[in-house]
């Protein structure tokens, strides 16, 4: 009992310890002060004393965590979960207690500029410091005491309470798009009743959301994972058949509906676009092919340049002002001969060398169109003007294309099926699945044709709502891409090739050959980034394209799921959509100065507990888990024996 | 008749390291041949150079009468000679129908853009690969088929690897296998049945075989000839029994008996 004591004496001092850090460490680098501005519940709780007071909680939780073994019964929960975790808020308290006494005392603005007064006054809750002191370490108490006492309540009703307190905040944070986007469908009403004057959360909003979550998860218990039970448990043509629909019907969504959402989120969503396509691109390369790129950046300033120069009026020299999507297929080439000239002198390298490589090439391409000596061409660190309002996009006239190609090959698919089936009496599925293609092959013509502003030659303008669509098209033909490639032989031979490069040499491929494809088919891709990047940015400069953006594009698949096509999109979504691009703002505007320390938190906690990613593929993760699949493996195989001799 | 593969006076050099100091080597079509020698005579580095691992720095490979030397390996397989690695190197996170698809890439053709737009072409491709990939497997016997074909090949037992590397060769569609020790680590059941195994290979499917084998009782079941090499040379060839009682080959492996001049 002693030794169990002494354990439970270091870990309330370890977590209470680092629970007084991070509380300090976000109060000096300004996170508290700068969240303030945003009340969650208006008008006692914002995000800072949100983020502050969540340490003292979740240590607390921490604190009496128990390691669950299969077949052992846990030590029981208890009163002593809340003793422990009471201790760990207080000691936490403590810590944040030095903390504001310390900054009472000395003035430690030369140091810590974010250390103001005004962030002293928020910790002590504007009560002086004695007070103060008292106040913070009393409250870290209780708080403790409380996410101690969490492990006395069942583990659904945790999550369910956690859940409703995640979507009363996500409402605060999403306020001024929901309240857009509400307004645009009419349901001003709801916006009215959501938001007060000061368009933040009253309380009985609040409450509100929290009902709406908790309500429907308790009358619909169990349902969801029934739902997702039949799904698994459908043939695999049938579930992609039924992926491939949901994909469908998103798209139409985000085809129609842009005109609804406002142009902040619309601008949002293009970004996210964006590094989504950069972010399918560069898994090809290293999720499928298993090459370690990080200068991948240099594709998407290849792309940007060569699309700048084509279109814009005001590009230094060569100025033959195409229309963006007959720009299209030059860049297309541009960018597969760009990887050519980055993978020809690579093919013999990998691993580190690849990567340490392909690092320097991102910076030279940058440095290429910075220099002077191109200045004529590029525009040096000027970079080259776009106007998007004086770009002619031509869109209708790839829709009829894509539609009359998709109406004769859905059609001769229809016909040859129909006609088979005649032959042998029974019903070919691929009949219906022409049918489909044709239709809506006539669909994208008659939208070609009804929208004029897009087709013809003379028209000029692009609007946010327009290059949203666009990046949609181009994300689907990426997804698309990616999607059939992977289930190929050139697919397998990446995979071979990422897993042993001799032995797959040994086995008849040409590793020459997959890696440059992998770096063309990659190039293209980011290429498209860059080409919707030009025409939405306003101006193309070597700022732009710095290493950062590389680096936040392999965040993306890592943090999304190596070689997984949903995990990618999701990485995107969260990562760019939520907290924003590198130079683009995200939904949470507050977090851009701490953007960069929000990646790098992500990135290493994921690393540590889901190094496969948010979604990954069953491949990966079965790489990663090769130990437990193992012992799935053989309990299964222990158990078939075992049925079998019954 | 020709042969399937001659070699001349085969060198390769590591630095100082002499690994083959001028192989010569012949394999007749149908012939099962044994390369036998101590640790460190040069097996894997003759097996590697063949295979196009390494380029020799001299002398002729000819297969089927043209010089494979300094060829690449994907190119050498695609001529017909396939091999398995001692250290059994499968794609350990692939499936096992997976490993023996991807090995079919040199015999199939359909690249990106029929994939991209699956045309009716690559789908039959794909089928075919897919059904070689079964009846490949199927050769095994129940070893390799069924819930095995979707498990990774890290999932396998050590044997299974083996017999798994053997049905990635095969997938390659060669005329020439090499297997470099194909029974180490394997006990005496699977032994005997991988020695059964390396028989089939020629009577059902016709292949020539050059093995690389410690199990002098593998070498005498299985070898038509046995060639052996050491310090990078070839000190002895014939049948079984003609080497196994050469006095150089006893001397290569038991070292020299201490004489009065020697030592």
């Amino acid at each position: 009992m002693t030794e169990r004591s002494t354990i439970l004496r270091q870990n309330v001092l370890f977590w209470g310890g680092v629970g007084g850090l991070a509380a300090v460490f976000i109060s000096a680098i300004g996170m508290v002060e700068v969240f303030d501005g945003r009340k969650v519940i208006d008008p006692w709780l914002s995000l800072g004393y949100l983020l502050l007071l969540c340490i003292p909680a979740a240590v607390g939780f921490r604190v009496s965590r128990r390691v669950v073994l299969e077949g052992v019964a846990g030590p029981v929960p208890g009163k002593h979960d809340i003793v422990a975790g009471a201790a760990t808020g207080a000691v936490t308290g403590l810590v944040m207690a030095g903390f504001i006494l310390l900054t009472d005392a000395f003035d430690l603005r030369g140091v810590l500029v974010n250390v103001t007064p005004a962030l002293l006054d928020l910790l002590t809750f504007g009560q002086g410091s004695a007070t103060g002191v008292l106040i913070i370490v009393g409250l870290g108490s209780v708080l403790g005491a409380f996410g101690g006492a969490m492990h006395l309540v069942p583990a659904r009703t945790r999550s369910l309470a956690l859940r409703a307190f995640l979507w009363v905040l996500l409402v605060g944070f999403v306020e001024l798009l929901l309240g857009n986007m509400l307004r645009e469908v009419r349901l001003a009403a709801v916006d009215d009743y959501l938001f007060n004057t000061s368009r933040r959360v009253p309380w009985y909003s609040a409450l509100t959301v929290a009902a709406l979550v908790v309500v429907p998860s308790v009358l619909f218990r169990g349902r969801s994972q029934k739902l997702r039970a039949r799904f698994v448990a459908l043939s695999a043509p049938r579930r992609r058949r039924i992926g491939f629909l949901l994909a469908a019907v998103f798209v139409i969504f985000g085809m129609v509906v842009p005109a609804n959402f406002g142009p902040l989120l619309n601008e949002i969503m293009t970004t996210v676009g964006l590094f989504m396509l950069m972010g399918l691109g560069l898994n090809i390369v290293v999720g499928y092919a298993g090459l370690l790129d990080l200068g991948y950046v240099a594709f998407f300033a290849v792309g940007a340049y060569s699309t700048a120069i084509l279109v814009s009026a005001s590009s230094p020299t060569f100025t033959p002002e195409l229309a963006f999507f007959s720009a299209v297929p030059f860049v297309i080439l541009i960018a597969a001969l760009a990887g050519l000239v980055v993978g020809t002198p690579v093919i013999r390298m990998r691993g580190d060398y690849l990567a340490i490589v392909t690092l320097a090439f991102g910076e030279i391409a940058r440095l290429v169109f910075q220099a002077d000596w191109l200045k004529g061409a590029f525009g040096g660190a000027q970079g080259i003007k776009v106007d998007p309002a004086r770009i002619r996009t031509m869109f209708g006239y790839v829709l009829v294309g894509i539609g009359l190609v998709a109406l004769i090959v859905g059609g001769l698919r229809w016909w040859a099926a129909r006609s088979l089936a005649r032959e042998r009496g029974e019903h070919d599925s691929r009949a219906t699945s022409g049918a489909v293609v044709a239709v809506l092959g006539i669909v994208a013509i008659a939208v070609g044709v009804a929208f004029p502003d897009f087709a013809t030659w003379t028209a000029r303008g692009i609007d946010t709502e327009q290059i949203f669509r666009f990046a949609l098209v181009f994300v689907v033909i990426a997804a698309f891409v990616s999607w059939r490639l992977e289930d190929s032989r050139v697919g397998r031979a990446w995979m071979a090739m990422r897993e042993d490069e001799h032995v797959a040499e040994a086995m008849g491929i040409n590793v020459v050959t997959a890696k440059l494809a992998a770096f063309v088919t990659g190039a293209v891709l980011a290429a498209f980034g860059g080409a919707l990047f030009a025409i939405k940015i306003g101006t193309i400069f070597p700022a732009s394209f710095k290493i950062v953006q590389s680096i936040i594009i392999l965040v993306i698949v890592i943090v999304g799921g190596m070689g997984s096509l949903r995990g990618v999109a999701l990485g995107a979504v969260v990562l760019i959509g939520v907290l924003g691009g590198p130079s683009q703002p995200g939904m949470l505007r507050e977090f851009e100065e701490f953007k960069l320390l929000i990646y790098g938190v992500l990135l290493v906690v994921m690393m540590l507990k889901r190094p496969e990613g948010l979604l990954p593929s069953a491949r990966r993760t079965r790489e990663l888990h090769q130990e437990e699949f193992l012992q799935d493996a053989w309990i299964k195989a222990k158990a078939d024996e075992i049925e079998e001799h019954a | 008749m020709a042969s399937l593969l001659e070699i001349r006076g085969l060198t390769k050099q590591f630095g100082g390291l002499r690994a083959l100091g001028g192989v010569d080597f012949r394999v007749e079509p149908g012939e099962i041949v044994s390369v036998i020698g101590p640790n460190g005579a040069g097996k894997t580095t003759f097996f590697n150079t063949i295979s196009g691992l390494y380029p020799p720095d001299s002398g002729e490979i000819l297969f089927e009468g043209s010089d494979v030397a300094g060829l690449n390996p994907d190119q050498i397989t695609r001529r017909g000679i396939a091999r398995t690695f001692q250290n059994v190197r499968l794609f350990p996170n692939m499936t096992v129908l997976e490993n023996v698809m991807v090995a079919q890439h040199c015999r199939t053709t359909k690249g990106m853009w029929p994939a991209l737009f699956q045309t009716p072409g690559f789908r039959r491709e794909e089928a075919e690969i897919r059904e070689r990939a079964r009846e490949v497997l199927g050769f095994f016997g129940t070893r390799l088929v069924g819930y095995r074909f979707d498990q990774p090949a890290f999932a396998l037992s050590y044997a299974n690897r083996r017999r798994l590397e053997i049905a990635r060769a095969i997938a390659t569609q060669p005329k020439l296998l090499l297997l470099d020790e194909p029974t180490a680590g394997m006990n005496p059941r699977e032994t005997l049945e991988q020695t059964e195994l390396i028989g089939k290979l020629r009577s059902e499917k016709g292949f020539t075989v050059v093995v690389i084998e410690h199990d002098m009782k593998v070498v005498r079941n299985v070898s038509d000839r046995v060639v052996v090499l050491d310090h990078g040379v070839r000190i002895a060839e014939g049948s079984y029994e003609e080497v196994s009682s050469n006095e150089d080959v006893i001397e290569a492996y038991l070292g020299r008996p201490a004489t009065k001049e020697g030592a």
